[in-house]
């Protein structure tokens, strides 16, 4: 280590330390302090490490969360980052916070966030990438799939010998030529048929000569066993195969992989989809699938999200929702409950959430309206947007509880016919209902996800 | 009595941004409660556009990538597409339709790309800005207010026998220059608006249906279907 990486590493721990212990808090401001001393840290603290990059556009934190619990049964010692902490100066905060291994080269496993994949591939290079998919996101910030995509590509072109382990269900992800080995996992539970995505899916050009994709077999979004009719251009030999697809409720997942029988612990396709990109990475890192089997079957905690809040009888879960593809996977998850469950709608437009609310109508909220929902109840700051687009989905107004003020939402939930409630909520809407639930004390304080 | 109405939905499995489908579903609410009933088809790549068969077409936004390839398909529908225009078709067109109805647009690597000049505007580009928030505007004839968000690269200028959908009261418009909003020609609306804009601009799709029923059945009285009222949504 250089005089400066030393003393930028010192004065960056020495922050946290005084942040941790002193103000609760501060994920971030350590390794700015540290990468504004010295801005190639990144290669000092991570030369030490075998780093697996995990990016996307859904299921980064359940990914790494999962990977880590699989990885864990044949390494000892992994490092990661926590919830959030996904850009460059998280990344820095991370490895400042570790504890140096005595022996042994230890592994870290990186949520990164995918424009800041180059940021760590310019100091790191890393073991393995791992892609999950790529949806419209908050597209006021990052833009098109594509341009995602390319960021990801500009971070991967400095780690030419990584293996990507990649989604190969999203057609993007065969898009280009690439000099790194790369092992494919996805579904193949289906019998062919010939089938075309919805109508208002994106990403559904084929990327050899611009006609529309057709599908063998389809997950959802864009996703499935897909070809072109026109090129032949298809989805590659999968390494990692789901080859059934069990029981799915709102809180469990059975399904095969390989031949090798699952279950974990939480609900929806999407899950699945993350489960998946955790057994392909242990696999490749030569954990055994009973061994997998076992990591999933061990940690219920990293499923928090789907946590259940007894509200005087209640019971509540706050599920977040920021993107179409996501907010429809929750929908469908939902749908497979075989108890009957009231709704909550909380639409706040804030940075956090994305400041274009517009999306909430490439979710397909009209499937709601097979089911018998008793009540729905919309409202949060932007309660006007996702109140019209229950009405324009078919929810009857008789069953249709306008309340903007998040208080009394919680009153009307404890109002409503129904033992089960979903509460869908964007990013800030749910830091303020987990707020007033705690004041309330049905919650303790904290995120919570 | 009850009627129906064709909707094309151009490249509806291409032009799909930003909820701009919301606009279909929002057609369809109000369109029920006209007593009107929609056949939406998807009219995409490699498909024909015959002007005969439809009564109402609504052309979404999209990503650059695939606002390339339709700019290049569309140029086999331009003569029935501007057909259906000139003979007063109702069509509404947001963000990348509104653009590709025109001369031309610059495209995201700096290259003209063509639209079908069926009506008389062009779209240039700036660099490194978006135009990105919350738009209201005015219509000065109607005297109505209109809500929306943009989010646009293209900077587009109207021509000679369009006039803006509104001006601007807060917010970009068309260019962010001359005050103008979007474009109205004939039957013709067009706007940079997401929200999407029928969802939060009910009066829009009334005047979208009441146009094209009045144009499939001229000899029918829609007094009712025009008084249909519109509560604020947003």
């Amino acid at each position: 280590m250089s005089l400066r990486s030393g003393f930028a590493t010192f004065a960056g721990k020495s922050s946290y330390w005084f942040l941790h212990t002193f103000l609760h808090g501060g994920s971030s401001l350590p390794g700015k302090i540290t990468l504004k001393l010295d801005p190639n840290i990144l290669r000092t603290l991570g030369a030490k490490y075998d780093v697996i990059v995990i990016t996307g556009t859904n299921g980064k934190t359940l990914t790494t969360a999962l990977t880590v619990s699989v990885l864990h049964q044949k390494y000892p010692t992994i490092l990661t980052n926590p919830t959030g902490s996904n850009m460059e100066q998280g990344i820095v905060t991370t490895f400042l916070n570790a504890k140096h291994p005595k022996t042994g080269r230890p592994l870290a496993v990186l949520e990164v966030d995918e424009a800041n994949v180059i940021k760590v591939t310019q100091y790191i290079e890393p073991k393995a990438f791992v892609f999950t998919n790529i949806f419209r996101d908050q597209m006021d910030r990052y833009g098109e799939i594509y341009t995602t995509y390319q960021k990801i590509l500009d971070g991967v072109a400095l780690a030419p010998n990584a293996t990507i382990i990649a989604n190969g269900d999203s057609p993007i992800f065969h898009s280009k030529e690439l000099p790194n080995p790369i092992e494919y996992y996805g579904f193949d539970d289906q019998p062919d048929q010939d089938l075309k995505a919805k109508p208002n899916t994106d990403g559904v050009l084929c990327p050899v000569c611009e006609h529309i994709l057709h599908y063998h077999s389809l997950t959802y979004s864009n996703q499935g066993k897909y070809f072109c009719p026109n090129c032949g251009f298809e989805r590659p030999e999968l390494t990692y195969r789901l080859t059934k697809l069990g029981e799915q409720t709102p809180t469990s997942s059975e399904f095969e992989v390989d031949g090798h029988a699952f279950k974990i612990g939480v609900g929806g396709t999407y899950n699945i989809y993350n489960a998946l990109a955790a057994y392909s990475v242990g696999r490749f890192m030569g954990v055994a699938p009973t061994q997998i089997a076992r990591a999933f079957n061990g940690n219920q905690q990293v499923f928090g999200r789907q946590e259940v809040i007894d509200v005087d009888g209640k019971q509540v879960t706050i599920i977040l929702v920021k993107n179409p593809v996501g907010l429809d996977q929750v929908l469908h998850m939902i749908g497979t409950d075989k108890e009957k469950f009231s709704l909550v709608g909380l639409l706040n437009a804030n940075y956090a959430d994305g400041i274009d609310t517009s999306w909430i109508w490439d979710g397909d909220f009209e499937q709601l309206t097979q089911r018998d929902i008793p009540a729905v109840i919309t409202g949060g700051e932007r309660y006007k947007d996702i109140t019209f687009r229950l009405k324009v989905a078919g929810i009857p107004d008789d069953k249709h509880i306008v309340e903007p003020d998040l208080e009394k939402v919680v009153d009307e939930i404890k109002q409503v016919p129904t033992q089960r409630v979903y509460v869908l909520a964007t990013y800030t809407a749910m830091l303020q209902m987990r707020k007033i639930l705690a004041t309330k004390g049905y919650i303790k304080e904290g995120l919570g996800v | 009595m009850s009627y129906e109405l064709n909707v094309a939905h151009l490249y509806g499995n291409l032009m799909n941004t930003y909820g701009d489908v919301g606009n279909i579903l929002a057609l369809n609410y109000y369109a029920k409660q006209m007593d009107v009933h929609l056949n939406v088809d998807i009219i995409s790549l490699e498909e024909d556009f015959h002007a005969a068969d439809y009564d109402l077409a609504f052309f979404g936004g999209g990503q650059d990538f695939e606002q390339t390839i339709v700019s290049q398909d569309i140029q086999t529908k331009k003569a029935e597409l501007t057909k259906f225009i000139e003979s007063g078709g109702p069509l509404l067109a947001i963000c990348g339709g509104f653009q590709l109805l025109g001369h031309y647009y610059i495209g995201a690597d700096g290259e003209k790309l063509p639209g079908i000049g069926a009506l008389d505007h062009y779209t240039l580009a700036q660099d490194h800005n978006r135009f990105i928030g919350d738009i209201v505007i005015k219509n000065q004839e109607t005297g109505e207010t209109y809500h929306g968000f943009e989010n646009h690269q293209g900077r587009t200028f109207l021509g000679a026998g369009e006039r803006p959908l509104g001006n601007v009261v807060s917010g970009k418009g068309n260019n962010g220059e001359d005050g103008t909003e979007g474009a109205i020609y004939k039957n013709v609306y067009c706007s940079y608006f997401h929200g999407p804009i029928l969802t939060r601009n009910g009066e829009i799709a009334k005047h979208l249906l009441v146009a094209a029923l009045k144009r499939k059945f001229p000899e029918e009285d829609f007094s009712q279907q025009e008084a249909l009222p519109i509560p604020a949504t947003f």
